[in-house]
């Protein structure tokens, strides 16, 4: 009897479930609610979780979170031991509405913003299975890049990269380079992104300069607490030449990547570690590229309510650079007008090294459930050497920010909020072609909402001063007003906003000599300025409030003015080029979205469409660099494991183009480009088959510049 | 594993969503982008406006060449200031290849009356003060019907490409800038 009590011990010991809850696309839901006869647990961001002491035998789990049908399982716990349960929710019609941080620099629900915003999810993510920031971006309704350079609405065009009238925050922090004013989309591992949000029009009522035709936000993982580890390697090729006279190479173009993810973290002290690499190819003569990025994050929670938060990341990128294609002439060109594939003879060997970086330290601070407030320091530096014509420069971006966030009324749903801070910025640029500059920049903004009966008003400003180190500051006044109307025909959004960008100091004070034709600077320039208006709609279609989906659309106008664009001048015959504030522009369209599921719940699809207006006022025709239709469309199917899916993005030919005479007969078409996947995920593997630009669908967006053919690539995950 | 049954689907406007993505395919399949296209021999149809015509290359290229360009006066040039008033404007030259001995080319022109068509020659060693020596006249356009000495090379362009604008690129007779402004250094 004595002998046996062991063994009856063991027979009544209670038992462990754990496992991973994941959506049909593969994504890792963090917040999932399980529970069973006498034990409770929630998933962490890692999508794990563990119920411990439960007696054995049969077990009914439950699973439950908001924006997904509640999944029941039956299980068998065996005494004393562990049994793993992995576990696919399927969204529910009943969506659970997104929360987004970046329209009003405070979270919020997304219906609940007087501005468009377009959403990048972690499910987005893991289904596309992109390798970095900017493909992740590409997808979102009324975004479009345009060699690199992103455009929300039409705003940026094309200017080389110079001068982004889009602003990047890496979460909330400004990270557009300190010299040139543009951004590099490789400042941070994508593998670091969780989602992305992407405010459309004039955002300088709270950011400032740059934010002038809108903002987009990365946002970062956050530490789960435990040991956690994942391991992302990417292999692929691209395909050939649709045409055997285009032919450049007698090999097949590669491409890969290797990352890495390590993480621990306790309730209290939490850090991660990313280090990654990637070789391309490159899909056309003069093409290769070398990356090397790491980035980490700390984060230390020493109270309920506060939050310490260090972060850093470091690239480098050594790249070819691909001048426009080869036209006649000017390589081994088979009798043809041009050779996609093929480089002329100028800036044959170029290539640049880019490394960029930025640290980041944050404070969060939630005093009562009333008032929260944020202090951030940050420093970005960007460096720069091109080769074969040499080149170089070093960039800093110091800024500091002082925010608070009050709600009277106390809690998430208060009638009342006010959002306010002040914040100080220097740039500075050391170049053999920029010079030696520093700008300083001091900001102050608030912003409040107020609920007036079913109406939710908005009004707000934000001053910021600005002036070259030593000189005076010249001052900019951005406000903006807002209003939302829930009705039973949708949630009606309007919002007038001012937007303006300052110069960047390599408008203003670059001095080369490009093609011959010196490049002389301007330190006179102003700021350029837009007022935008915007009148949206989002309604969910079905019944009760929920649907099967989201249908959103917005008229959108934008009069720009003082637009900086870089000019022909003739001084006694001696040609010159001197950016100045010229053109006048007038850009208006609408967009439309819809999202759902309309047949099953396992097909997903979306609709995006913008329809873009844009005049040059000054000379009276149509803005450069700006397609008249944007059109995407996507679907994916989830069976048990696996999952199929794709994406069409159609581009209108773009009518105009800015680059000179030369181009005036580029050979430009309607870009119609079909990106296909395949999926599979058991427990911590999952593997996604990538074939982007599917039909190898040959176009420019630029003149002169090939944009991607088909790339198949097989991208392999595994998660600790 | 169960799952909770789902509710009824709701019908309606989502069927668009699969019409759309099905024409949308659909005119992927009809549009396979650019192709190969042969070199032309005429001015392109459809909206270019400028000449375009045959080159043909005589002589030794110098070794120093940089590049070669078609450029054209509305007026002949009188001083040394009016040299950069040629069209295209200088951003948008493209130089001629010189691998073959006859050439086909294009220029973009704003459409009006241009007097004198030629070719630029351009020094590796080019600078706009050296310009003298680095800048030559390597051939020209001339009007074959016009039997005057001075002959003439007039050339209206309409709103649309004008042809047959062909001459001789004669490298073994190009002429400095200054002949035109002398004296020469």
């Amino acid at each position: 009897m004595v002998a046996l009590a062991p063994v009856r011990a063991q027979a009544q010991a209670p038992g462990v479930v754990y496992g991973i809850v994941s959506d049909t696309a593969g994504a890792l839901i963090a917040a999932v609610h399980v529970t069973t006869a006498g034990a409770a647990a929630t998933s962490d961001v890692t999508g794990r979780y563990r119920l411990a002491g439960i007696p054995p035998g049969h077990a009914v789990l439950h699973f439950a979170r908001l924006g997904y049908r509640e999944a029941v399982d039956t299980v068998t716990i065996p005494p004393g031991d562990s049994v793993r349960v992995d576990v696919t929710l399927r969204a529910s019609r009943y969506a659970l509405e997104p929360i987004i941080v970046t329209a009003a620099k405070r979270s919020q629900l997304l219906d609940q913003s007087s501005t468009s915003v377009a959403l990048v999810s972690d499910s987005d993510l893991v289904r596309r299975a992109v390798s970095t920031v900017d493909e992740a971006v590409d997808k979102a309704p009324g975004v479009l890049f345009l060699n690199g350079q992103v455009n929300i609405r039409g705003s940026s065009g094309f200017v080389e990269g110079l001068g982004s009238r889009v602003l990047l925050l890496v979460d909330g922090v400004p990270a557009n380079e300190a010299d040139r004013g543009g951004i590099d989309w490789d400042i941070v591992p994508l593998e670091d992104v969780q989602r992305v949000e992407v405010v459309k029009g004039a955002g300088s009522s709270l950011y400032g300069s740059a934010a002038f035709g809108g903002v987009v936000n990365l946002l970062t993982r956050d530490v789960p607490v435990g040991f956690h580890g994942r391991v992302r390697a990417t292999a692929g090729s691209y395909a050939d030449p649709p045409d055997s006279a285009w032919r450049f190479r007698d090999y097949v173009g590669g491409l890969g990547g290797l990352d890495v993810t390590g993480s621990y973290g306790t309730e209290a002290l939490r850090g991660s570690l990313t280090l990654g690499g990637r070789h391309s190819d490159g899909y056309r003569e003069q093409d290769r590229s070398n990356q090397w990025e790491g980035s980490g994050k700390a984060e230390w929670l020493p109270a309920p309510g506060t939050r310490v938060t260090a972060s850093g990341s470091w690239t480098s990128h050594q790249y070819d650079v691909s001048p426009p294609w080869c036209e006649r002439g000017q390589c081994d060109d088979r009798g043809l007008a041009f050779q996609p594939f093929m480089i002329g003879s100028g800036n044959r060997g170029a290539y640049t090294r880019s490394d960029k970086g930025y640290v980041a330290a944050t404070v969060d601070r939630t005093t009562s459930a009333g008032f929260a407030w944020q202090a951030r320091a940050s420093w970005l530096r960007t460096h720069f050497t091109d080769f074969t014509p040499d080149d170089w420069g070093v960039g800093n971006r110091y800024g500091a920010e002082l925010r608070g966030t009050l709600r009277p009324g106390g809690g998430s749903d208060s009638d009342r909020v006010v959002t306010a801070g002040v914040e100080a910025a220097r740039a500075d640029v050391t170049s053999d072609i920029f010079g030696g500059h520093a700008q300083n920049e001091l900001s102050a903004y608030a912003e409040g909402e107020r609920r007036v009966g079913p109406v939710r008003l908005s009004a707000g400003a934000r001053v910021d001063a600005i002036g070259l180190a030593g000189g005076p500051l010249a001052g900019e006044v951005s406000p903006r007003v807002g209003a939302v109307l829930p009705t039973r025909i949708g949630t009606w959004r309007f919002s007038v906003g001012h937007g303006f960008r300052a110069p960047s100091l390599a408008e203003r004070f670059v001095s080369t000599v490009a093609f011959g034709i010196r490049v002389v600077p301007d330190s006179s320039l102003v700021p350029e300025t837009a007022w935008a208006f915007e009148l949206g709609d989002a309604l969910s279609l079905g019944s009760g409030g929920g649907g099967t989906a989201r249908l959103d659309a917005a008229a959108f106008w934008t009069e720009a003015r003082q637009l900086v664009e870089p000019t022909f001048f003739d001084s006694g015959g001696v040609p010159y080029i001197r950016f100045v504030n010229l053109v006048r522009a007038r850009l208006r369209g609408f967009d439309l979205s819809l999202a759902g599921r309309p047949l099953t719940p396992a097909l997903e699809t979306s609709v995006g469409y913008t329809f873009l207006d844009a005049r040059d006022l000054s000379t009276d025709s149509v803005l450069a660099f700006r397609p008249k239709h944007l059109l995407t469309l996507a679907a994916d199917y989830a069976l048990g494991p696996f999952s199929i899916g794709g994406d069409f993005r159609y581009v209108s030919r773009i009518e105009r183009i800015e680059l000179g005479l030369s181009w005036a007969d580029d050979p430009r078409v309607a870009a119609e480009v079909l990106d296909l996947r395949a999926g599979w995920r058991r427990n911590a593997w999952s593997a996604r088959l990538l074939v982007t630009n599917a039909l190898n669908y040959i176009y420019s967006l630029t003149p002169g510049t090939l944009e991607p053919v088909r790339t198949t690539s097989l991208v392999l995950t595994w998660t600790y | 594993m169960t799952a909770r049954a789902a509710a009824p689907i709701i019908a309606g406007m989502p069927k668009g969503i699969g019409r759309v993505a099905l024409a949308a395919i659909a005119a992927v399949a009809c549009n396979e982008g650019l192709q190969p296209t042969p070199a032309p021999t005429t001015c392109p149809k459809g909206g270019f406006v400028g000449i375009c015509g045959t080159v043909t290359l005589r002589g030794t290229i110098p070794g120093n060449t940089s590049a070669v360009y078609i450029i054209a006066y509305g007026a002949f040039p009188q001083t040394r200031n009016d040299l950069f008033s040629f069209k295209p404007p200088l951003q948008s030259l493209k130089s001629l290849p010189l691998d073959r001995q006859t050439e086909f080319y294009t220029v973009v022109l704003p459409s009006g009356r241009y007097e004198w068509v030629l070719a630029a020659w351009v020094d590796t060693a080019f600078t706009l003060a050296g310009a003298d020596t680095t800048l030559q006249v390597a051939g020209f356009y001339r009007d074959g019907a016009d039997t005057t000495p001075a002959g003439s090379g007039i050339v209206v362009v309409p709103d649309s490409g004008v042809d047959s604008i062909d001459f001789v690129i004669d490298f073994s007779t190009m002429q400095r800038v200054c002949t035109y402004f002398p004296p020469c250094p």
